[in-house]
This record gives C-alpha cells, sequence and structure tokens, in this order.
C-alpha cells in the first residue's frame, strides 16, 4: 500500500531552492547568507531555524521493532525554504499582512512497515506564518513543526510527532551520544567552491521508544534513529545530478555517515565525503578517496521504472570496514509525479560486514535522488 | 406497416393536399406557432445559461470544499486558519478574501479579485496558466513571495489588452494600487468563474490592498474520509461565539432555487404566445375539417372508421405543430441572442449576480420545447377532430359542402366561462409552491380562459343589439357585418379569444408595470432619499462588505454645518436560507428628511420604540421570504451578540436581491460593537437653495479630498432614482417583448379568421355583389364585422386584464418576489394603447378585404 497524496512539489521545492539556476534566475541571488566557513555551532540556538540562508532541514530517520518483533522504518523531515532574500522585507506594504512571510516549510513523513512489505507516505508544506508553520525556541527548546506534525528539542530529549492518513507516530528520542559536527567544525563541503557547503551537524544514535500507530492500531516501538540538521544557501554545484546518501548504526555502538555526489561525467564529485563516529563520539573525517561504493545490485520501480541500485558494498579503506548494505524494503520509492517529475528513494536498510575482519552488523538508511529521472541541477 | 403507409399517403390526400391549396393560412399559423414555440424555447434557454453560470461559478469557487466556517455579517479572524488546520477532522483549511474590483479608469464593469494561499488551497480549487508545471511552481512562490502581484484570466486580459508583466492600476475603497501581472490563467477551473472575468491573487496581497489584514471572507474545509456527526460537533465547538460552520452549498441552493422560480415564471409568461397559438391551430383546424365535411363523410360512406377521421384531422394539428417547431429553431437562435442578454441582467438585479458568456443547448430543452408545441397542437386540433368523428356518411349525397351545424353549447360554454371565472378567485388564494405562484397563475389562466369562452356569447350579444347603432354609422354592410359576427360562431369567438388572452395580458401588465414603477419611484424618493448617497465604489457588487476608511469617515464628518451627514451600516445577513440586509441607520434624523413606505403598523406607535432601537421595521419581502408579522421577535446574531427585538412595522421597499430589516443606528452600533460606516446620505439642512448645484459642489469638494485615494460612488438622488428607474426598465424589457409578440400573435389570429371568414363566405360574398352589392360595400362589411370583432375581444380583454393585473400585484408578484405595490392604472397609456390596438388589429384584417373580390362573381359563383 502506497500512498502520494496531494501530487505537490514538495520535495521538488527543495530542490528547486537548492538549484543555482533557480539562483541565478533571481536578482536577489546574492543576498543571501552563505556557509562559507566553520559554523562554530552554539547549542542549543543551533538547533533552531536560521534565517537568512536558502534552505534548511532537519531530518529523523531511523530502524525500530515491537515487542513481536515485527521492524519499522520512520522518517520524519522538516525543511525550510526561504522564499525572498533576507532585507526584503522593508519593501513590504506597511501594515504587512501576517500571511506574508519569508518562509516556506514544507515536511515529509514515511513508514516502512517492512514484515509486511508496506510504505506509507504523506507530505505537508505551509507558509512559515500565522502558526501554520515554523521553528520557534523557547527556552533551551526548540520546536519545528508543520500543523500536527513536529519535533520537540528539548535538552537531552526530542519528541517527534506526526499524524498521516495511514501512520501516526509518536515518539521519544534521547541522544546515546553527544551531536556530532560533520566537516570542518560543521563546515560540510558540497563542492569545490568554498560557500558550496554547508552547516552539518547530527545526532547520529538516538534510543527512541513510542507509539507507531498504522491504519489506527497502535504499536509500541523500540530502536534507535538518527538525526541530521543543516543549512546552506548553495549546496550543490553545477555537475552533480544526484546524490547517495548513507547513516548506518553499526552494533559496535560507531556510526558511519557518506554522502556521494555523482557527476554528470560519472564518478563521484570530489566534494563527496562522510563521517566516522567512534563510540566516544569522536569523529574521523572522511574524503571520497577513503571511501569506496560498489553497487551490487539493481531494482527497478514498478512506479517510475527509475533503475535505483539496491544492494551496496561500502568499502572505508582507512577503516578497514567492509560493508555490504541491503534494502529491507525494495519499494521504498517516494513519488510526487504530477508536479514534481522528483522522484527519489529513501529507505531502511540492514548493513552485515566486517571491521578490521570482525563480522559486523548494523542499520541504516539510504537516499537516493536523481535514478528516476534527471536531477536537472543546471541542466 | 402497410397500414401506416396508407395512413400517410392518406394524410397526404385529405389534409397536405388542402394546405397547399391555402398555404398562405397554414403560413400564418405556422408562423404563429414558430414565434410561440421560439420564445418559450428561447426564454428557457437564456435562464438556463444563467443559471449555468451561476452554479458553475458557485461549484468552482467551491471547488471541494465540505464546509465553509463564515461570521455571519461580518469576517472571520485569520488565526483561525492554523487551528482548524490541525483538527483531526480537517484535511484541510484555506482562507479565502473576494472583492469585486475595478480597473483604474476604465468603464467596464468590476471583476472578482480571489485572495487565496495558493498552498492551502491546493486540494480545493483547480487553476492553471499556459506554461509548463515547472513554472506553475515559480508562478504561485511569486504570488506569494511578491506584494501586490496578480495573475489575470486569459479573458479579463484580453479585454483590457494585458499580458505578463504589465502593471495594472486596481482601485479598492481601501486604494488604487499598482499591480504586476506574473501570467494569465487559462480558461478552466476558477479562470471561468464570473464568467472569466476574475484575478487570483495571494490572501496576503488581498489583505494588504483591502486593507483587511487579521481577517478572511471564510475559511473552507475539506475534511477527511469518514468524519463522524461527532467530529462536526468538535470542530464547530473549536469556533468562537460568531462564528458558524454551514455547508458551501447554501448560497448555491438559495440562488439556484430563486433563477428556477423565476425561469417558471418566465416559462409561464412566454407560454402565452403558445397559447394563443393555439387558438390559432383549433381556428385552421377546424376550418380545414368543417370545409372538406363532404369528403370526411365520403370517406366515411368507403369504410373509413370515425377513428381514421379522428386521427386525420388530429394529424394536422401534429404536422403543424412539427413544422411549427422547426420553424421556431431559426426563428429562436436569433431572439434568444437577445433574451440571454435581457434575462441574466434581470437574474443579475433581482436574485444572483450571474455572468453568461456562453449558451448551452440542452437536448431536455429542447425535448420540451417540441413537447409542448406539439402537444399544445393536437390538443387544439383535439376538438375539430371529436367533432369531424361525428359527420355521418350520408352527407356523402350532399351536392354541396355543408357547413357545420352549430352545435346549441353557446350557453354551456358562457356558463363554464362565468364558473372558470368564479374559480379564479379561491385559486389566487392558495400559497406558493417553491417560491413559484402556482395558484395565481393557474387563477389567471382560469380567467384567461373563462373570458374567451364568454366571446362567444359577448360576440352573439353585440351581433343582435349593435346592427340598428351600426346601420345609422355605416349603413347597411355595417348592419349586415354585425349580424354575421352574431351568427359566425364559434370559429369566430375563437379568435376573439385570442385576441381577449393578448390585450388582458396586454392591460394587466401595464397596470402592473405602472403600478410598480410608481410605487418604486416614490420608495426612491422617501426612503431612498438624500442629496447625496455615498458609499465604497463596488458596494453594490461586495454586498457592502468593505466599509467607509476612517480616511473618508473624517471628511465627512469634518463637512460644513449646513449639510446633515447621515451615516448608514449595512450588512449581509441571512434568515435561514433567506439573503437580507440589516440598514442601520439614524432613524429620528432620517424622517427629517425621508419616511418609509408603511404598509401595516401604526406609524405614531412605532416611531419611537424604533428610533430607540427597542424595535425593528422590516420590508415586505423580508416579511413574505420569512412569514415573520409584526409583533414577531426579530433575531439576529453579529459576532457574539444577539439583536432580538420585535418587529413594529412593515414596510414597502423594492431595492433587489432579497429584503431588508431598518433598525436604528446607535443602539445597533452599541450591540454589535461596530461603529464602521457602510456608506452615508448626506443632505442639505436649507432646502431652499439650488440643491442640484449644491450636491454637485460638495459631490467635487469630497472627490477632491478623498476620492483620489479611495474609490467613492457619489450620486446625488436625482442620479439614483434615475439609475434605479432604469435597472426596474431594463429589468421590465423581457416582459414587455413577451407581451409584444403575444399581441403580434394575436394580431396573426384576427388576420387568418377574418381572411376564413372571407373565404367561406366567397360564394355568399360575391352573390352579394352579383345582386348589386359594390365592392366598397362589401369591404366595408368586413370591416365593420372586423370592428365588431375587435371590439368585443378588447372589452373583454379590457376587463380580464384588471381582475389579472390584481392577480398579477397581490398574488404572483408577493409570492414571486415578495412584494406588492400600489395600485394605479395607467390611464393615459390604456387610453392611448386600446385605440392603436384597435386600429392594428384592424389593420390585421386588411388581407381579408383585399381578398373579398380577387376574383370575378361570375366566375366565383360559376365554379360553385
Amino acid at each position: 500500500m502506497r500512498r502520494h497524496p496531494n501530487s505537490w512539489p514538495v520535495f521538488f521545492f527543495f530542490i528547486l531552492f537548492l538549484n543555482p539556476a533557480i539562483l541565478a534566475d533571481s536578482v536577489y541571488a546574492d543576498e543571501y547568507l552563505k556557509v562559507t566557513g566553520p559554523c562554530r555551532f552554539q547549542f542549543p540556538r543551533d538547533h533552531g531555524a536560521h534565517p537568512g540562508y536558502l534552505v534548511e532541514w532537519w531530518y529523523y530517520t531511523g530502524n525500530l521493532s515491537d515487542p513481536a518483533g515485527k521492524r519499522y522504518g520512520f522518517q520524519l523531515t522538516f525543511f525550510r525554504t526561504q522564499i525572498s532574500p533576507p532585507g526584503l522585507e522593508s519593501r513590504w506594504p506597511d501594515p504587512a499582512s501576517a500571511w506574508r512571510t519569508t518562509q516556506l516549510f514544507l515536511a515529509h513523513a514515511a513508514i516502512s512497515d517492512l514484515d509486511a512489505s508496506r510504505f506509507y507516505f504523506d507530505q505537508q508544506m505551509a507558509r512559515g506564518a500565522l502558526g501554520l508553520a515554523g521553528a520557534e525556541q523557547q527556552g533551551d527548546d526548540t520546536r519545528i513543526f508543520l500543523g500536527t506534525w513536529s519535533a520537540l528539542i528539548k535538552s537531552g530529549k526530542h519528541f517527534l510527532k506526526a499524524r498521516a492518513d495511514n501512520f501516526e507516530i509518536n515518539f521519544t528520542l534521547v541522544p546515546a551520544k553527544p551531536l556530532v559536527a560533520h566537516g570542518n567544525e560543521g563546515h560540510s563541503l558540497k563542492g569545490i567552491k568554498p560557500e558550496s557547503a554547508s552547516c552539518y551537524y547530527s545526532f547520529t544514535r538516538l534510543e527512541t521508544s513510542g507509539t507507531l500507530k498504522i491504519k489506527g492500531k497502535p504499536v509500541k516501538v523500540r530502536g534507535t534513529a538518527w538525526m541530521d540538521h543543516e543549512f546552506s544557501t548553495a549546496p550543490l554545484e553545477p555537475d552533480v545530478t544526484g546524490w547517495d546518501w548513507f547513516s548506518l548504526q553499526l552494533e559496535n555502538n560507531t556510526e558511519l555517515m557518506i554522502y556521494l555526489l555523482r557527476t554528470s561525467q560519472g564518478g563521484y564529485s570530489s566534494a563527496s565525503s562522510g563521517t566516522f563516529v567512534l563510540p566516544s563520539a569522536r569523529t574521523r573525517h572522511l574524503s571520497v578517496k577513503d571511501i569506496q561504493a560498489d553497487i551490487l545490485d539493481h531494482w527497478k520501480s514498478p512506479h517510475t521504472n527509475g533503475v535505483y541500485p539496491s544492494r551496496w558494498r561500502i568499502q572505508i579503506h582507512p577503516l578497514k570496514l567492509d560493508l555490504i548494505l541491503e534494502p529491507n524494503l525494495a519499494d521504498q520509492e517516494l513519488i510526487t509525479p504530477e508536479t514534481t517529475q522528483v522522484n527519489y528513494w529513501e529507505g531502511s536498510v540492514s548493513v552485515k560486514g566486517k571491521i578490521a575482519d570482525k563480522e559486523i552488523k548494523g542499520v541504516g538508511y539510504i537516499e537516493m535522488t536523481g535514478y528516476a529521472n534527471p536531477f536537472n541541477l543546471l541542466k | 406497416m402497410r397500414r401506416l403507409r396508407f395512413f400517410i399517403k392518406l394524410q397526404f390526400w385529405f389534409s397536405l393536399r388542402q394546405m397547399r391549396a391555402h398555404y398562405w393560412r397554414v403560413l400564418a399559423v405556422l408562423f404563429g406557432i414558430a414565434i410561440g414555440a421560439a420564445v418559450f424555447t428561447s426564454i428557457r434557454l437564456a435562464v438556463d445559461a444563467s443559471l449555468d453560470s451561476f452554479t458553475q461559478s458557485m461549484s468552482l469557487v467551491s471547488g471541494k470544499t465540505d464546509w465553509v466556517v463564515t461570521r455571519p455579517g461580518g469576517r472571520v479572524p485569520e488565526g483561525l486558519v492554523a487551528r482548524l488546520n490541525v483538527h483531526p477532522a480537517v484535511e484541510t483549511a484555506s482562507p479565502l478574501l473576494t472583492s469585486y474590483i475595478k480597473i483604474f479608469g476604465e468603464e467596464a464593469e468590476p471583476f472578482l479579485l480571489i485572495g487565496m494561499d495558493p498552498i492551502l488551497d491546493r486540494s480545493l480549487r483547480g487553476w492553471q496558466v499556459k506554461k509548463t508545471k515547472q513554472r506553475d511552481v515559480r508562478l504561485w512562490l511569486d504570488l506569494v513571495r511578491e506584494p501586490n502581484t496578480v495573475i489575470l484570466s486569459q479573458r479579463l486580459a484580453q479585454r483590457y489588452n494585458l499580458k505578463p508583466a504589465d502593471i495594472v492600476t486596481l482601485e479598492h475603497i481601501h486604494q488604487v494600487s499598482k499591480f504586476r501581472i506574473l501570467d494569465t490563467l487559462q480558461p478552466q477551473g476558477l479562470a471561468l468563474v464570473n464568467g472569466g472575468q476574475i484575478g487570483l491573487a495571494d490572501i496576503s496581497t488581498m489583505q494588504e490592498f483591502t486593507g483587511l489584514q487579521g481577517l478572511v471572507d471564510q475559511i473552507d474545509l475539506r475534511l477527511k474520509p469518514n468524519v463522524t456527526g461527532d467530529d462536526l460537533a468538535d470542530l464547530k465547538n473549536l469556533l468562537p461565539p460568531g462564528i458558524i460552520l454551514e455547508t458551501p452549498t447554501r448560497v448555491k441552493e438559495t440562488g439556484d432555487m430563486m433563477i428556477r422560480a423565476y425561469q417558471l415564471n418566465l416559462s409561464l409568461l412566454s407560454f402565452v404566445s403558445l397559447f394563443v397559438g393555439m387558438f390559432l391551430v383549433y381556428s385552421l383546424v377546424a376550418l380545414n375539417a368543417a370545409s372538406r365535411r363532404r369528403e370526411v363523410a365520403i370517406l366515411r360512406s368507403l369504410g373509413g372508421s370515425k377513428r381514421l377521421i379522428f386521427l386525420l384531422v388530429l394529424s394536422e394539428g401534429l404536422f403543424l405543430g412539427i413544422v411549427g417547431w422547426l420553424l421556431a429553431i431559426p426563428i429562436g437562435s436569433i431572439l434568444v441572442k437577445y433574451m440571454v442578454q435581457g434575462v441574466s441582467s434581470t437574474i443579475s438585479h433581482l436574485f444572483v449576480r450571474v455572468h453568461v458568456d456562453g449558451l448551452r443547448l440542452d437536448p431536455w430543452e429542447i425535448l420540451l420545447s417540441f413537447c409542448v408545441t406539439v402537444f399544445i397542437c393536437l390538443l387544439a386540433a383535439y376538438g375539430p377532430a371529436r367533432e369531424a368523428t361525428s359527420i355521418a356518411p350520408r352527407e356523402a349525397l350532399f351536392l354541396q359542402d355543408s357547413m357545420p351545424r352549430q352545435r346549441r353549447f353557446g350557453r354551456q360554454i358562457t356558463l363554464l366561462g362565468l364558473l372558470l371565472i368564479a374559480l379564479a378567485w379561491p385559486l389566487s388564494k392558495l400559497p406558493a409552491l417553491s417560491g413559484v405562484s402556482v395558484g395565481g397563475y393557474t387563477a389567471i389562466f382560469f380567467l384567461v380562459l373563462g373570458s374567451s369562452f364568454l366571446s362567444l356569447w359577448i360576440l352573439q350579444w353585440m351581433g343582435s343589439v349593435f346592427p340598428p347603432l351600426l346601420s345609422r354609422l355605416g349603413g347597411e354592410p355595417a348592419f349586415l357585418g354585425g349580424r354575421f359576427v352574431r351568427d359566425a360562431g364559434r370559429r369566430t369567438a375563437v379568435s376573439v379569444g385570442a385576441l381577449v388572452t393578448a390585450m388582458a395580458l396586454f392591460v394587466a401588465l401595464v397596470i402592473m408595470i405602472h403600478s410598480f414603477r410608481s410605487t418604486v419611484a416614490l420608495w426612491v424618493n422617501q426612503t431612498l432619499a438624500g442629496d447625496l448617497l455615498l458609499r465604497p465604489k463596488m458596494a453594490g457588487f461586495n454586498q457592502y462588505r468593505d466599509h467607509l476608511p476612517e480616511d473618508v469617515v473624517r471628511v465627512l464628518r469634518a463637512l460644513p454645518d449646513d449639510v446633515q451627514v447621515l451615516p448608514f451600516r449595512q450588512v449581509l445577513l441571512h434568515y435561514a436560507k433567506t439573503p437580507y440586509q440589516i440598514e442601520a441607520i439614524d432613524i429620528k434624523l432620517f424622517l427629517n428628511y425621508g419616511s418609509f413606505l408603511l404598509l401595516k403598523g401604526n406609524f405614531e406607535k412605532i416611531v419611537d420604540p424604533v428610533m430607540t432601537g427597542q424595535g425593528v421595521l422590516v420590508s415586505e419581502v423580508f416579511a413574505s421570504q420569512t412569514g415573520l408579522k409584526i409583533g414577531q421577535r426579530y433575531r439576529a446574531q453579529f459576532g457574539k451578540s444577539i439583536m432580538n427585538v420585535p418587529i413594529l412595522g412593515i414596510v414597502r421597499d423594492y431595492r433587489t436581491r432579497g429584503g431588508v430589516v431598518y433598525t436604528a443606528l446607535e443602539p445597533f452600533q452599541r450591540m454589535s460593537g461596530n461603529y464602521e460606516w457602510s456608506g452615508a446620505r448626506i443632505f442639505f439642512k436649507d432646502r431652499r437653495q439650488d440643491l442640484k448645484k449644491s450636491a454637485e459642489d460638495l459631490k467635487a469638494m469630497i472627490f477632491r479630498d478623498i476620492g483620489q485615494s479611495h474609490p467613492l460612488e457619489i450620486i446625488s438622488g436625482e442620479e439614483l432614482r434615475r439609475e434605479i428607474l432604469r435597472i426596474f426598465d431594463e429589468t421590465f424589457a423581457i416582459t414587455t417583448v413577451l407581451l409584444l409578440i403575444a399581441l403580434l400573435v394575436a394580431g396573426l389570429g384576427i388576420t387568418t379568421t377574418l381572411t376564413v371568414l372571407v373565404l367561406e363566405r366567397i360564394r355568399q360574398l360575391n352573390t352579394m355583389v352579383a345582386v348589386g352589392a359594390s365592392a366598397g360595400q362589401i369591404r366595408s362589411m368586413i370591416f365593420w364585422e372586423a370592428v365588431l370583432m375587435v371590439m368585443a375581444g378588447e372589452s373583454l380583454g379590457l376587463i380580464c386584464g384588471f381582475f389579472m393585473s390584481y392577480i398579477l400585484i397581490y398574488v404572483i408578484n408577493r409570492q414571486s418576489f415578495g412584494w406588492t405595490f400600489l395600485y394605479q392604472v395607467d390611464w393615459s397609456a390604456l387610453l392611448v394603447s386600446i385605440p392603436l390596438i384597435l386600429a392594428t388589429a384592424l389593420i390585421a384584417a386588411l388581407p381579408a378585404t383585399l381578398l373579398v373580390l380577387r376574383s370575378s362573381p361570375a366566375l366565383v359563383l360559376k365554379e360553385s
């Protein structure tokens, strides 16, 4: 059972604003804030929104199971995009309508009922005004919300809530490790130019518990989740045709994040990189040279005819890490057909492999874009 | 099959040959039927077009909305949108703010600007620009992020020669502002609303333009599937006091019902032409049957059954019906173009705003028109067909065609006529059914039919009493003409009946329209009194939802002491499903300059309580539509406040689109907490000055002070009166057209009848010539026959018309529109038009007089 509601360009919207072509089209392209160096995060302030940057997201994914051992994957993502550059408010009529805003919020939620081989997806969008959507901070608490969907980040705990037609989540997430900043103090390069970058940090291991309702039937679930928070103005460069993003949680209390930016010439952009998180939460930055990713199998989407990699072999040579990644459900493709023309695969995977010749297992999430149709960045 | 072929052949020999021999008669009748059918069909199609336009607009605006959150008499706070959007039963809650606005400097009519949130609205309403889908994304995004941007419908853009990226200046009472056109909408979905004269704006832009920050007209809800009654109750509990949840179809249903009732009213009126045409068919078929008695008798003697004879004669009616209907197609196609404009304009004035931009040929309407026309003709042919079956086979032995013997049923038919007229009175007392005055129309039908039935008696009476007098006036020919009228019998009476019908309708409508017009003029002078009337531009279009901006109020307050400013507040409300307006005004001050046309209630007793807000005056329309009477309580909710006061008086009021409730301004302001002005009436205290010039000067001054920044409608009392009477005349244009057509058909009836009478007596007339009568005498005789016939028709029609006018004013108007008028007869119009109709009818008799001696008497007599 799949659901592709509303047929609106939620993800496309997000992509659209990442698209430098769109920015180039705008006379205000240079007026957005840019990430050009270390982000020097301060928390809880930086859990909140960063207006002035073109795009920002809070990304939760996780693998859970119920007391009967049935497994589930989940995704809850909030996107913020600034639709007009900072300072333009001064040109608004006075008094301005409360509907007038510079911020647009989008959200995706998905549940993979792995044992039942069902995938549910829903999406929302609203302007950041009048309590319809927003990212607000009160004291140490940060709340990102869109309608009934919300992520509340408190000191030491995150609370996720989302109610869609076919499912509902109500999770509490407790960081098992401190957050980690990727790249150089969060400055995560996505291209050759320094401003082709984002500020990027993650909670790589969040002990998750709560209630999951599918079709009105509640189950208690537990597991681990991953949270990314990233903001930027121009993260991708022209020759990038899509990306593959991996967040893996291994049973030895380590985590691995990799993003591989595919180029039009084939191969990966030199800006592709990763972060390995040790049990102590210390991180090791991985460059593209450290990463070898081989595709072992493919899956052809019956919905879009897109051919996605379906098994991966990931080798991180400096870490002697050799992993096989296999989707827990083949069809975890998100489709927004009528308007977005951007379809992507985001789903739960199982990890098996070796680290320094020792067997190891884990779980994770992979996001793959640009397979079902051209990613069309700067094309 | 063989029998059918035989019947068709027989039909050709028996009927069509006869018709071909007298084709001009047939053509005249066919023309009459065609006009009747064309009017009937084109009226219905024209109303259908308005109905389609209205329902389509309503449906497109409603989109997929399940429920609507509104505030009766006001607007909804925007903060509710977010609260509703998180309710578990709500799929989406989308705000809507609309207003009729104008392109600055253009004289054309206003267009509808729809303000909405393109994001929340996406699952409710569809719209599409001409570009690719990617462009759509950018487009609505531009709409959201850029102030003062609009997307115009292609039709609107083409009309004003506007294109994307153009800057257009729009005006609303709040301000005049420049907008950038982002793109044009393809003619589909929302772009078809209001006849395609629309623009789209983001809700933020709309609020800023109209100065309605914080408010929306309504919030449209789309609910999740399987929502229960408990969910709805929970939703209602969420709403603050004064805000209600209602179905989006309420306005649509009300408008739909009103237009359908109007359609029925017009259909019945247009049916008169067909009804008059029925007399023509009867006349022709009866003549055809009568002049072929010998042929019928021969057929009978050869074995033709009575049934065969009946079907042969009846099929003549069928033939006339089918051919008449076919001829109606080209006539109707021309007529309908004029009808559409008139009907849509009337519906816009009276009920709901419609903008017709096309015509749809509904197969059911075509079928209905065909069936009604054919049925009418068959009904008309039924009598002669029955009569033909009584022809005995032995008549075949007669040497000449014997004319039908007049049955001695004159007395019975007169009595039947009197009975029908008597029945009209109780019928007119019956209540309306779904807004249609069924009893009233039946009463009119009985009245007309009854009066027509009296025409035989009146002809016989006139033919008996008048000839001595006529002989003095016109000599022997007049005497003979009178005697002939007495003996002419039923066929003449039928033609006179047609004239009675048309004349009665004419008289009734002349009286009704005159009464209506005079009463409206009185109302305009008294109740709408004011040397200047000021309101926001397009206030009528926007149903006074916009109030006067503070700047304007300030200017009005600062006007010199020699003028009296009477502000008023006007709010559109609904009583159950009935829309009406409440008008709050300083009644004490108002009564210094104007008055109410009190219909019920004691003015002396009620004036004080009304002035102090202890009761209200309601219009006759409001009382008729709601059933509320004097002494009963009037209840209405304004936000959190509830008004609950007795109805103290019923007044005449003729504003279009619903009733009105008058209340005192100050208590209303205190009760509702709303101190805004919807408009103002301005009076000069010194009534001796040149009021027209002073009004012009003051108008110019107000325009100079504030008119540039806030579009206002400032109209002098005189201009207003002229405008209202113009609308009035426009509204009755259709009625007048129908009336003239009925008269035309009746004129055709006179021509046909007289011609038939001449032809029928051709041998007799030529014998008279042969024995010494001059052609002039013969023509004179026919002329006097015509005079008597037309006088009989006119006098009966006149009397019937007076009765009919009473029913029209006090029954049909009250039941259909809720109002009555002061009964006033337009004697001058009648005195001018009655001789005119007489003259016209006599001119209609000319072809008959010319026909008399076309052949030489000797030849005619030899042939016969």
